[in-house]
């Protein structure tokens, strides 16, 4: 249940605009609130989202870490890790 | 009585506004929208009732529903921050909304009720272009198009004529227009993206024979076609089909006016005029 957490994390980024700000100042910090699995925390601090991916996270949402450019990411440093999850 | 005046399928690329802000109604994007703008505006709609998936938004993985429609004078949107696009307050009809919804309840479809709400580019976007003072009110049937397990296409054709049947049967004299908006193939931030880029069309096929079915007014064999599986095959976000089918149920069989596919993105323009 906690991949509920990290939908949320993406999600916040789109309609929390102090919670995106933090993410892109400091992500470590701005993901104390959310009871993240430690997996699922290093992927996040990593921009790991094939890993994410693979554990169920919804894509659409993940966007946004792409979008809002925190952890490291961008759209084609995003694209490139997730392509490599096509089957 | 209401009356059905026209049926329109159209997509909701969410930087439409602001790419044909900057290359002009005359340029190809531009000129799509005003296809459908002109058949839109001859058939002089009073209001619309929209077909559309929120893209979570609206709603969230805490509390998805299956369908649901918005039950209010007026709602907020695009809360998604479309470029170029203030949050604007979108009129609505509580009462034929109201009246939708119970119908479309007592009908068989276990449809949530919306209240107080905002929407997304998906509903914004085809308002943009079609009602850009949004001078229309819209009713907005949310259908889930996009997190799996999908409703059956089947049940999204009955539920759109369940709607329309209630439209129907709407005692106050109005002249209503109806959307479906989505694509056939669209991949969203998954791992069938282009290189570079944040979609991908991984199924072009799929969207040949979509309009195709479509345009020659084949529409149970569309019905039929139009699984969980093969729309997701079409990519993550494949499911707003479901949108078009529902829209569909309005259409009574007839081939549309036009429709335009763009291979490209995956979705297309089309039209159908209702004679009253």
């Amino acid at each position: 249940m906690t991949l509920l957490a990290v939908n949320r994390v993406c999600h916040a980024l789109m309609h929390d605009k102090d919670f995106r700000a933090r993410m892109q100042a400091d992500p470590r910090a701005a993901l104390q609130a959310y009871p993240l699995s430690d997996a699922e925390r290093a992927a996040i601090l990593a921009g790991d989202v094939a890993t994410l991916y693979r554990l169920g996270a919804n894509a659409f949402l993940m966007g946004y870490l792409a979008r809002f450019e925190v952890c490291g990411l961008t759209v084609p440093i995003y694209g490139e890790r997730i392509r490599r999850c096509a089957p | 009585m209401a009356s059905i005046v026209g049926a329109y399928g159209l997509p909701h690329t969410p930087i439409f506004p602001f790419k044909v802000a900057e290359e002009g109604a005359s340029s190809p994007t531009g000129a799509l929208f005003a296809r459908v703008r002109a058949a839109f505006d001859a058939a002089r709609p009073e209001a619309i009732v929209i077909f559309d998936t929120d893209h979570l938004n609206t709603f969230f993985l805490d509390n998805l529903p299956v369908f649901a429609l918005g039950v209010d004078e007026s709602f907020t949107g695009p809360v998604d921050e479309v470029r170029g696009v203030p949050v604007k307050t979108i009129p609505s009809h509580a009462g034929l909304a109201t009246h939708l919804r119970r119908a479309a309840v007592h009908g068989g479809y276990d449809v949530a009720l919306v209240q107080d709400f905002a929407v997304d580019h998906s509903v914004y976007v085809p308002l943009h272009f079609m009602t850009p003072e949004l001078s229309l009110p819209v009713v907005p049937v949310f259908i889930n198009g996009h997190v799996p397990p999908l409703p059956p296409a089947r049940r999204c054709f009955d539920l759109g004529m369940a709607v329309r049947r209630a439209i129907e049967s709407y005692p106050q004299p109005l002249r209503v227009a109806v959307i479906g908006t989505g694509s056939f193939s669209l991949e969203i931030y998954g791992p069938r993206v282009s290189p570079g880029r944040p979609d991908g069309v991984p199924d072009p096929g799929w969207v040949d024979e979509v309009s195709d079915h479509i345009a020659n007014a084949r529409i149970d064999a569309l019905v039929a076609a139009a699984t969980e599986q093969r729309m997701l095959h079409a990519g993550n976000v494949g499911g707003e089909l479901l949108n078009w089918i529902a829209m569909l149920a309005f259409v009574d069989g007839r081939k549309p006016d036009f429709i335009d596919k763009q291979m490209e993105n995956g979705h297309a323009y089309a039209a159908w005029s209702i004679p009253s």
